[in-house]
């Protein structure tokens, strides 16, 4: 081998190394921003104490089980906390990290809206709590409003305008009028009657209630009862038939969700939802509660909410939930009213000569 | 030789009635249109603005209803006798004024019944009204007051089978409304109907030559109230 070979393949070699190590840089990069990779162990560290509600003060406990099903906990605590000093804990406050450091989009909306002087995200979220709204109930996004929002106030206010005020604020999440929202999909939670009666007054059903109706199967067994992860409309309408203190109440609820609260006078409108059509009343999700506090989200089939009677037997928004099938039997009692004018009337034209000629012999 | 005579048909608390009822019936069909297709009907000016003349309309013709029952059952006493068929109704005045619509009238014969303020409606105008007046529009206002107080009145929505079903209810029951209103106009333009519900009198035509009523002697027979032509030949059988 030549020498002018020898340094030509040495330069080779050389390009090939320098390029994994770039490669394998990109990997790492890549490693950290899209796959946080598992952070159990480390988040171990710290929840063995603040996992515990003895060990540490109130405002530091953090509910284990909770915490993990959060996108947070992915990170790992030391991403928010990541300058814990060595003598931990000292008494001296941890230092954390400004949301907008991730979430910049997000702060630079909300900086536009109606909140912004009034909170900051930790005023609605709760960093160990957090979950994406569309793995929630949209009456559990009700409940972080009424935090600073008392509701009967809120009913009052809006009564000022809104017909039947009570009725729409517990059908809508509050985020349905107060943000920019374009598409909308009907979120369902199950909601049980005190005593079981069928009149009783319902109220959010717990995970432990569902749990013991289902008799030790997964509680969305209630409502999927082949357990396809799908809920069909005869599905839908067993259920409703048969359970009597089970109802499924629905929300439409934004399908993406914008920080940026304002009053739109677009959504004082009635027309802005009544008049919305059949669209966006197609899709529709149960929320059924899991033991870890999160949500498991069923998709339903389309069209549950515009059936006719038993498939949301407690949904109903004028204008935008009519059955079709309603409408027709609809236009035929009509048409039945119409035969008299119609048929009689032909006839009487037709025959308008006799009248005439007994009028005049008379 | 005939002569006109008037009677005095319709009081006037009835005609206030009926043409209250009547304009509140035509707006609630009209604003109920808008507010069930929204997406095609903009009769009223705004969605809202549907809702609101449909709440008022559904209260004044709920409240006139009210009068009407207390006007006929209270004060005048003849709400049975008005508006419930009687044996010889169901026997024999059904069938009879059937025919008289569907052939008699175009052959030109008078009407086999004739008002009068005790007896003003015919055994088909019975019947109809006994069925729009004891059902239909009693069970369209409490469907209607129930979904105008969805929160307050819970209770009373469940025992109805829901919300759905209440809504369901209202709409067939709305439908079944206008189909009675179109018959029951174009029946109003078949005789004498509209005048005497504008001015209360109507005109008759009295014949000098009509003799009262012979006794019955028919063992069994039940005299027909009100059919003169019934009336005549009787007359004439026992003349011969």
């Amino acid at each position: 081998m030549k020498p002018a070979d020898l340094q030509k393949m040495s330069l080779l070699a050389k390009l090939a190394l320098c390029a994994w190590a770039l490669a394998g840089l990109i990997a790492q990069a890549n490693a950290w921003g899209f796959s946080y990779g598992d952070q159990t162990a480390n988040n171990q560290a710290c929840l063995s104490c603040h996992g515990k509600t003895g060990e540490v003060p109130k405002g530091t406990y953090i509910d284990p089980q909770r915490f993990t099903q959060t996108a947070h906990a992915n990170l790992g605590c030391e991403a928010c906390h990541a300058t814990v000093p060595a003598n931990h804990p000292d008494g001296n406050k941890v230092p954390k990290a400004d949301c907008r450091e991730c979430h910049s989009g997000i702060s630079e909306e909300y900086a536009r809206g109606l909140h912004a002087s009034k909170t900051a995200c930790n005023g609605c979220h709760n960093p160990h709590l957090v979950q994406n709204p569309k793995d929630v109930s949209g009456q559990e996004i009700n409940m972080i409003c009424s935090n600073c929002h008392n509701s009967l106030e809120m009913t009052a206010k809006h009564g000022e305008w809104l017909p039947q005020s009570e009725l729409h604020l517990r059908m809508l999440p509050c985020i349905t009028c107060h943000t920019g929202a374009r598409d909308y999909y009907i979120s369902m939670y199950i909601v049980k009657s005190k005593g079981d009666s069928r009149f009783g007054k319902r109220e959010v059903a717990e995970y432990d209630e569902l749990k013991t109706m289902a008799g030790g199967r997964p509680i969305v067994s209630l409502i999927d009862t082949n357990r396809d992860n799908y809920v069909s409309l005869e599905e839908l309408r067993v259920f409703n038939r048969t359970q009597t203190s089970l109802h499924l109440y629905g929300m439409m609820t934004p399908a993406t969700v914008s920080h940026k609260f304002e009053i739109l006078d677009s959504r004082r409108n009635c027309s802005f939802c009544h008049t919305s059509g059949s669209g966006p009343m197609q899709t529709s999700f149960i929320a059924v509660p899991e033991a870890d506090g999160t949500f498991l989200r069923v998709p339903v089939e389309k069209g549950a909410v515009l059936d006719a009677l038993y498939a949301a037997p407690d949904f109903y928004m004028m204008g935008s939930t009519k059955n079709a099938k309603l409408n027709q039997i609809g236009l035929a009692i009509i048409c039945c009213g119409l035969i008299m004018p119609v048929g009689h009337g032909f006839v009487r034209f037709l025959t308008r000569k006799n009248r005439k000629q007994k009028e005049h012999q008379s | 030789m005939s002569e006109k005579t008037r009677i005095y048909l319709q009081p006037w608390p009835i005609r206030i009635w009926h043409w209250i009822n009547a304009s509140g019936i035509i707006i609630l069909i009209l604003s109920g249109a808008q507010i069930r297709f929204p997406e095609t009907l903009s009769i009223f000016s705004s969605y809202k603005s549907a809702i609101e003349v449909h709440n008022t309309a559904g209260i004044i013709v709920a409240i006139s209803f009210s009068f009407w029952f207390f006007y006929y059952k209270m004060v005048k006493n003849t709400l049975d006798k008005l508006y419930i068929p009687d044996e010889e109704d169901i026997k024999h005045g059904l069938v009879r004024q059937l025919l008289y619509y569907c052939f008699w009238y175009f052959l030109g014969r008078p009407s086999p019944y004739h008002a009068t303020p005790d007896h003003k409606f015919n055994p088909m105008q019975k019947s109809a009204y006994l069925a729009v007046m004891f059902v239909l529009m009693p069970l369209v206002g409490l469907t209607g007051i129930l979904l105008l107080n969805v929160t307050p009145l819970r209770v009373l929505v469940l025992m109805w089978g829901g919300i759905k079903v209440i809504v369901a209810l209202h709409f067939l029951l709305a439908c079944s409304l206008l189909a009675f209103l179109c018959t029951h106009v174009y029946l109003a333009t078949l005789g004498d109907y509209i005048k005497p519900m504008l001015i209360g009198w109507e005109d008759v035509e009295e014949h000098e030559e009509a003799e009262p009523a012979p006794e019955v002697v028919i063992p069994g027979y039940r005299p027909v109230r009100h059919y003169p032509e019934y009336e005549r030949e009787l007359l004439e059988q026992r003349h011969s």
